[in-house]
């Protein structure tokens, strides 16, 4: 289904969509993120600081509670998370195609039942990049592009007065649907100006990985490289490269007791992070990631070694959040060049 | 104006001598006009060195990395290390020596004045630059000069400059073992605490609101408490192991560890962690405003840090990092102290 949305009819598509909490990016406190729309919906942001992920994967889930009274068997009831739908619009095609990637690891081996119960409600609304919004952009050198569908339900390309609206997914047909007047048909002339614009987007200049297809087993015979040492000299150890990473989904799981007589409390997944240096702290006080330079690499390798190997594709989607936040400047785009590189 | 030539020749005969182990200074990095940390030990290196608007790291945190490596280790310094400090970051590298972090002679100061400037603010300068990513950023007297796309782009440093810099009282490293740049002690842009004391001028419902939002946006990816170098301890309340393990730590011990704060990003916890922070900084915090920089939401933590420091300063005269000799401010006791909250 392609269909063409003047830009004035978008708040009208938005309302049109009642039944669903409809996202959209807000700038706020000088950044952007999505927030429930609460008027008019613009989509003239770059891409948000936050990624998308955590509308099916939040950075806090209530497994269960539970409540013990002492010499009597412990009580346990599960939190369920709530049915309501959400739809994202604005989704940059890198953070799209970061939703399949975590797909897989919330459903390979073991199928987890939070991540699948909010993925199931959760729809993605993604607005082409006409020019690389961030110039830390790279997802032409990760398998993406600017016009990516992937992970998407529906694609909206801006051409300038109005939207050119493609439905990728039965749910993304549904969307356009329940607001079937407001959409018209394309005209010729908006095909061949959406191929146009898709096509200066694709040829659009962008930091690259060299040789990407090369990188996963050139990465594996530099497991003990210095460089990686070298490279993490001035990390300091912070979360926010996977925070704000669109596929980055580690996870700690703690029990939070809110009073110990009677037991009362819940047990509680939060984000992890493999960059903190208590990340691997086993519990004798050994750390096999001892230092920067093996948290680094941990994070470049599953993303570009690991995962290629166990999904056949790079985790990485090429947002360049990462870049473009780290405080001290480390460039997964240079670091991965550089290891390369050295690989000979 | 600094000669960046000058620092690079300096630091070039110190490794070349065999004076340093090494010069911790800035470098051009791979994403745009951004400086980034620079770890140089090869003194053919020493070109890379550079002195721009974007120096705005408190390198002082990399002494602390340099120092807990060591004792990892369980090596002393065979040589000191240089380093390239800015006023607010040799007053961080006083603060660490009055701690007894480390001794006088193991650091060797490269002090650079920030003469009638300081760094620039990113979020400030973006709309200067209608989309375009700088090249590169110079001083230039009282404006920086930034390279795009589009051309030269001159702006005015006091529209762009962080705001500690506009208030800073103190942009000369006194403490040095060499110096660049003139000394404009004194050339304050805006009245110390400017921005403190806007923001205190409200209500307190208006602050408390202020503050109930920006503590529940709160990610805790500890960017601030990782990028500050006054945050060295060994055990962070925040860590999920908040004591040393031994062979001899039982499990249960393990299992029964105090957490003082969970895991979840909600208000109560975030406060609990923002709030610690803030006031294990009191009379330390030399206001360089790294964890304010670095915060990926954008909280306004150098307004939690000037609160502390201009209590430490009205209450008792005290001046973060003034001076080597002088005491810190939580392990001193002044007879004049006024202790007028003893009723």
């Amino acid at each position: 289904m392609e269909k063409i949305l003047d830009k004035k009819h978008l708040d009208g598509w938005i309302a049109a969509l009642a039944e669903w909490d409809v996202l959209g990016p807000v700038l706020e406190d000088g950044i952007w993120s999505y927030q429930t729309a609460s008027g008019a919906v613009r989509l003239d942001h770059p891409n948000t600081k936050q990624s998308p992920k955590e509308l099916a994967f939040p950075q806090r889930e209530i497994f269960f509670k539970f409540e013990q009274i002492k010499g009597e068997p412990p009580k346990l009831t599960q939190v369920v998370p709530d049915a309501q739908r959400h739809v994202a619009f604005g989704v940059r095609p890198c953070d799209g195609r970061g939703v399949p990637r975590m797909d897989l690891v919330f459903n390979d081996h073991v199928e987890d039942n939070y991540y699948q119960a909010r993925r199931k409600n959760v729809a993605y609304v993604g607005l082409a990049c006409n020019k690389p919004p961030s110039p830390n952009c790279f997802c032409l050198s990760v398998g993406g592009s600017p016009v990516s569908t992937e992970g998407l339900d529906v694609q909206m390309t801006d051409l300038g007065d109005r939207y050119f609206v493609k439905a990728i997914t039965e749910t993304g047909k549904g969307l356009m649907t329940a607001a079937g007047k407001l959409f018209a048909e394309p005209s010729a002339a908006d095909q061949k100006q959406v191929k146009q614009v898709h096509a200066d987007a694709v040829a659009y200049p962008q930091r690259a990985i060299r040789n990407p297809d090369g990188v996963p087993a050139k990465l594996k015979a530099s497991f003990k490289s210095p460089l990686w040492e070298e490279l993490a000299q001035s990390c300091i150890g912070c979360g926010i490269c996977t925070f704000l990473c669109p596929t980055c989904h580690c996870f700690d799981i703690n029990d939070e007791v809110q009073s110990k007589a009677p037991l009362k409390g819940q047990r509680v997944r939060t984000w992890d992070n493999c960059q903190f240096p208590d990340f691997t702290m086993h519990s004798s006080g050994h750390n096999p990631r001892e230092n920067t330079g093996a948290r680094l690499r941990q994070r470049v390798a599953h993303k570009f070694q690991y995962f290629p190997e166990n999904f056949g594709m790079p985790q990485c989607t090429g947002c360049g959040r990462c870049v473009s936040e780290c405080p001290v400047g480390i460039d997964i785009v240079t670091v991965v060049n550089k290891v390369v590189e050295n690989a000979g | 104006m600094i000669n960046i030539q000058d620092i690079r020749d300096t630091a070039r005969d110190m490794l070349a001598k065999g004076e340093v182990r090494a010069v911790i200074g800035y470098r051009r990095g791979s994403r745009g006009m951004l400086a980034e940390p620079a770890f140089i030990t090869d003194p053919e290196q020493a070109n890379e060195l550079v002195w721009d608007p974007t120096c705005f790291h408190n390198l002082s945190l990399y002494l602390v990395h340099d120092r807990k490596f060591l004792a990892h280790i369980r090596k002393n310094p065979n040589a000191p290390v240089a380093i390239v400090a800015k006023g607010c970051d040799a007053r961080s590298i006083v603060v660490l020596l009055q701690e007894h972090y480390f001794k006088r002679e193991d650091v060797y100061i490269i002090g650079v004045s920030c003469e009638g400037t300081g760094v620039v603010d990113e979020r400030k300068l973006a709309p200067h630059l209608n989309g375009f990513q700088a090249s590169n950023a110079a001083f230039d007297g009282d404006d920086f000069v930034f390279t795009t796309a589009e051309g030269e782009k001159r702006l005015p440093a006091r529209e762009v400059m962080a705001d500690r810099c506009l208030e800073c009282r103190i942009p000369f490293p006194k403490e040095h073992n060499a110096v660049f740049g003139e000394d404009k002690t004194g050339r304050q842009l805006e009245a110390p605490f400017a921005a403190l004391t806007r923001f205190e001028a409200q209500e307190a419902g208006a602050r408390w609101d202020f503050w109930s939002h920006h503590f529940d946006r709160c990610i805790r990816c500890f960017a601030c408490r990782s990028v500050c170098p006054m945050c060295y301890c060994d055990e962070c309340v925040v860590d999920s192991i908040t004591f040393p393990v031994t062979h001899e730590t039982t499990a249960e011990e393990k299992a029964n560890r105090i957490r003082w704060i969970e895991r979840s990003a909600t208000r109560s916890e975030n406060i609990t962690y923002l709030m610690t922070r803030a006031m294990h900084l009191a009379g330390r915090c030399t206001d360089c405003s790294e964890c304010e920089r670095a915060c990926p939401v954008n909280i306004p933590l150098r307004l939690l840090n000037n609160k502390m420091e201009r209590e430490a300063r009205e209450q008792f005269g005290f001046e973060p990092g003034a001076s080597i000799g002088g005491q810190s401010l939580v392990a001193s006791f002044l007879d004049k102290d006024p202790g007028d909250f003893i009723r």
